[in-house]
């Protein structure tokens, strides 16, 4: 150990050691001079023998340094220097390669760094691969179960050492003390065992146990998140036994919880915890879903013994509360839920389950395009190693061995890959940025805004990779020369070889962007389809946003606050005209309703379950929808006008296919009044573009009450202007009434398929790229081959052969390289785009629009690419070339 | 940690040894007064360029056995000189044996082979 660190000191001191050395060394032979002249000797034979006696003092010295420093890093050094140097002589070169590195090392640290936040990073929990989430399927929303569900499972001590559960993660009215003000934090309940069993420990204070969580309402504490204590308490430790308010509950604050911990919602992060029997809800309804539930499995018990299980419980359970529902429809929906069972290691995310195909396809894209870039280097070295090939022959006859000349060749791609990625680590910052923008706020705050080591850490590797990747051939290819004969000839050998080789990667860059341009095309093309998607109505511009008031209020209340509502916001300068639905078109919200249509087979049996929109008068002018047939609801249909109902195209298809008058029918919802269809509507699509268009049904808000939904302005300007003035209204009905955002339907729509855009958007910049890329490295190698044939091209040209067929000959080569390439590419595209077909809308995955004009795209880059080498070649002058020679 | 080949080893070694215990017996001493000390002893047997002795030297000194510091010669010259550590003195014993042992299983190999050379 001490050896080396001498060594390692001497590498920095090693001026002064040499003075020594040097000194140590003429003492010793002044010495010995002296003896031999006492002996007699003259002074020049003393002076020779002295040396003689000596042995080589250069190489004793060379040994004696080698021995002292390190050499390797003293070579190594020297490399860099050497590298440096070179690289600056070679501006353009350098930058292109650093640039077309930086694109493909940064592209991989933006997706990878959103990869790494949403499906790698684990929970800082402990133990978090024994961590499951129960996922419940089927109807009446997915994921949350109810609480007696939890209680039963809690039972299973031989499946799980523990089982906790925790409500959604809300933005609710918080004040720290009574005279502040109120403001909104994310708030969390949890069953009383949540840290315990996650295995979170303090900060200060103490945390829940299940003593905390046993009688509703009885259990008034708060505990804080660290970054919320941080930033709202300015970390100060009075906090513990604070009161604070949440919602209408004063709970007093009795502990931190550990740092870096943000609960298991990855998209959400609470910043404080209440107990779950806090919570407004009967504990005891097992049809009331709000409870997620995580267990940690034993050890030893797989997950499919869990699912197992898990499936014989829950079966159970729900024999035992619906088996007996006289409702047959109700029944069979109720019956029909499942729960999966899913790893929870990484934690919750709504976003992940959504988008880890295409983040997952995403990633596979940009390996490509650092392929792609690491091809272009390797062409642009090769490139450089031909015009270099006499200063490496001088060299290795000089005596350099080849395995330092590929050590140097080495150590230059890594500082290329190096600088790329340091640029690359910047475009990244700024890109993840831009892929940020595409997401809904609804999707949360999933990813990190710091620099993130295993990113930082994943970014240097794929740079070292890469610089093995394109440095090692050409460092090869390029060190293996003849020097003798390199030198006698005076030009290069072997450069038959070398543009085979060049022209193999460019083969290869084609198949790249190939791949990479055909996913664009299918991602773009599914956008369109999308896109395309016929919506219904025609006012897109229309602001909307949802109105939410306490589930506990009375019907007559609610309609008397919302009614006032809505005349005040008709009176808002600039708003035309205003309407009201419940859920509203677009914003995500469900409410269903089982009914029968007398008459249709489709109801004979038992009552079918459709979609149901409750809505104010002229929604549908708002929307610019107008009826089909009939009419909408206007101002007449009241509480205590005769009931009535309109239905979609889908409606009408499902129980009265057929049938030129559906405004003769009825349907009803309790079998005892029956309620005539006044209109029937276009279909709109609100569950979102990609899902079938469900059987609605729309009845007179004043007739079935409702404490939410989503408000529509005409307005003539944007949501964004109108947001003081809705937020001041809203406030005034008091902190219990809250409100979304006002955005127009347009950016709804934009947001519920954000997705499909960003992967489109993203794909085509990563096709673009490929081009870009593949059109240098063609371009370099035709414009080199061209160079180096240009001899025979003037014999041909002075032998009478036709400019336009010079032009051809170029072309043809070019093009010839990327038919190859296509032959490769298309053929794994194919294989590839199966994969991506589950993210596809409307479009097949071997759609044959995208893949011909992938290859039209291709052949046209190949000829453009070619152009100006073969337009050089047509114009040559043959008597110029030719006595150049 | 030991480093080139079988051979220079076994030379590094004995080389080693040798301007060990000469530094043992004559205490502190200077490169070249070592140089000569070890060309006395072995009488001529040892072919060795007194160039050689620095490396080794100095491989010591990074093994913490010798140390050096600057002072003046009989002479009044300004010179290196090297004297034993702790730690040097420690090797010696080591070495030492090791040796023995070494020349006493090379005599038992060669007591009985009958005809040397």
């Amino acid at each position: 150990m001490s050896a080396i660190w001498k060594r390692l000191l001497a590498f920095f001191r090693g001026a002064r050691l040499d003075r020594d050395l040097d000194e140590e060394i003429a003492a010793h032979l002044a010495m010995q001079e002296e003896e031999f002249r006492q002996k007699g000797m003259t002074a020049a034979e003393a002076r020779a023998a002295a040396r003689r006696e000596f042995g080589g003092v250069a190489q004793t010295a060379e040994i004696y340094r080698e021995r002292r420093g390190l050499p390797w890093l003293e070579t190594a050094a020297k490399d860099v220097r050497y590298a440096l140097r070179g690289l600056g002589r070679n501006r353009g070169f350098s930058a292109a390669a650093v640039l077309s590195l930086a694109l493909g090392i940064g592209a991989n640290t933006a997706i990878f760094s959103m990869y790494h936040a949403l499906l790698l990073q684990r929970l800082p929990v402990r133990h978090p691969e024994q961590l499951v989430t129960l996922y419940r399927t089927g109807g009446w929303g997915r994921g949350f179960s109810s609480y007696p569900l939890y209680r039963e499972i809690r039972q299973r001590g031989d499946l799980f050492s523990a089982v906790l559960g925790r409500s959604s993660v809300d933005k609710l009215l918080f004040r720290a003390g009574r005279g502040d003000r109120f403001e909104k934090a994310q708030v969390e309940a949890v069953t009383g065992n949540y840290f315990l069993a996650l295995g979170v420990s303090p900060a200060f204070g103490r945390l829940f146990t299940d003593d905390d969580d046993r009688t509703p309402k009885g259990h008034p504490f708060a505990v804080l998140s660290y970054d919320f204590w941080k930033r709202r308490f300015g970390g100060d430790p009075a906090v513990l036994g604070q009161a604070v308010t949440v919602d209408k509950d004063h709970l007093t604050v009795i502990g931190v919880a550990a740092r870096g911990f943000r609960g298991v919602d990855v998209d959400h992060h609470p910043d404080l915890w209440e107990p779950a029997s806090m919570e407004d809800v009967d504990f005891a309804n097992a049809s009331s879903n709000w409870l997620w539930i995580l267990a940690r499995r034993r050890p030893g018990v797989p997950v499919s013994k869990v699912q197992a299980a898990i499936d014989v419980l829950f079966q159970q359970h729900l024999a035992a509360i619906y088996g007996n529902q006289p409702n047959a429809a109700f029944r069979k929906t109720a019956m029909n839920q499942h729960i999966e069972v899913r790893e929870g290691g990484a934690g919750l995310s709504g976003l992940r389950d959504g988008f880890a195909v295409p983040l997952t396809i995403l990633m596979a894209a940009v390996g490509l395009v650092l392929l792609a870039s690491c091809a272009n280097v390797a062409n642009l070295l090769l490139a450089r190693g031909a015009a270099r090939q006499k200063e490496i022959a001088v060299r290795l006859s000089l005596g350099a061995t080849r395995m330092r000349l590929m050590r140097q060749a080495l150590i230059e791609s890594l500082l290329l890959a190096l600088a790329g990625s340091a640029i690359g680590i910047l475009l990244a910052w700024w890109g993840e940025q831009g892929l940020l923008q595409f997401l809904p706020a609804s999707s949360g705050d999933p990813f990190d805004a710091t620099p993130n080591l295993t990113v930082l850490a994943f970014a240097i590797a794929i740079a070292v990779f890469a610089a093995a990747l394109f440095g090692l051939a050409p460092a090869w290819r390029s060190s293996a020369i003849h020097a003798a004969e390199c030198l006698k000839s005076g030009g290069p050998s072997g450069a038959r070889h070398h543009s085979a080789f060049r022209q193999v990667l460019v083969v290869a860059q084609v198949a790249f962007s190939v791949m990479l341009v055909a996913l664009a095309g299918l991602f773009g093309h599914s956008l369109a389809a999308l896109r395309s998607v016929d919506l219904g109505f025609y006012n897109q511009k229309l602001v909307a946003f949802s109105l939410e008031m306490p589930m506990s209020w009375k019907a007559g209340q609610t309609t008397a606050v919302r009614e006032e509502f809505l005349a005040r916001m008709q009176s808002l300068p600039g708003v035309s005209l205003v309407s009201f639905g419940a859920p509203g078109p677009f914003l995500g919200g469900w409410s269903q309703g089982a009914l029968r249509v007398p008459g249709s087979e489709a109801t004979a049996h038992e009552p079918a379950w459709v979609s149901k929109q409750e809505i104010a008068p002229r929604f549908f002018d708002i929307l610019g929808s107008a009826p089909l047939l009939g009419r909408e609801f206007t101002p007449s249909d009241t509480a205590t006008a005769p009931q009535v109902a309109i239905v979609n195209q889908a409606f009408v298809r499902a129980f009265l296919p057929g049938d030129a008058h559906p405004l003769n029918r009825v349907l009803t919802f309790d079998n005892k009044t029956f309620v005539p269809i006044v209109g029937v509507v276009h279909d709109i699509p609100h569950q979102g573009l990609r899902e079938k268009i469900a059987p609605t049904v729309y009845v007179p808000i004043a007739q079935s009450p409702t404490f939410f939904g989503a408000v529509l302005l005409r307005a003539g300007q944007s949501g964004e202007s109108l947001l003081p003035a809705i937020r001041r209204e809203v406030e005034k009905l008091g902190p219990d009434v809250s409100a979304s955002d006002p955005k127009t339907i347009r950016q709804e729509i934009d947001e519920s398929i954000f997705q499909d855009r960003l992967v489109a958007t993203v794909g085509g910049f990563f096709g673009l790229l490929a081009l870009l890329l593949a059109a240098i490295g063609l371009y370099g190698v035709m414009a080199y081959s061209a160079a180096r044939r240009a001899r025979e091209i003037g014999i041909r040209i002075a032998m009478g052969a036709k400019r336009g067929a010079v032009l051809w000959m170029v072309l043809r080569g070019s093009l010839l390289l990327v038919i190859a390439g296509l032959a490769i590419g298309v053929p794994v595209s194919l294989i590839a785009a199966r994969k991506v077909a589950p993210v596809l809308f409307g479009i097949r995955a071997d759609d044959s629009i995208t893949f011909v004009s992938t290859a039209g795209v291709l052949l046209a880059v190949g000829l453009a690419a070619a152009f100006l080498p073969a337009r050089r070649a047509a114009s040559l002058e043959p008597m110029r070339v030719l006595r150049q020679e | 940690m030991s480093t080139g080949t079988a051979k220079t080893d076994v030379l590094q070694g004995t080389l080693d040894l040798m301007v060990l215990r000469t530094l043992e017996t004559m205490g502190p001493q200077h490169g070249f007064g070592l140089a000569k000390r070890i060309q006395q002893i072995s009488e001529g047997m040892l072919d060795l360029n007194q160039g050689t002795l620095y490396p080794a030297l100095l491989r010591l000194e990074q093994r913490g056995w010798v140390r050096s510091s600057w002072g003046a010669s009989e002479s009044n010259r300004r010179a290196k000189f090297y004297e034993l550590t702790r730690a040097g003195r420690r090797q010696i014993e080591r070495e030492s044996q090791d040796w023995e042992r070494t020349v006493a299983l090379m005599a038992r190999f060669l007591r009985p082979a009958g005809p040397a050379e």
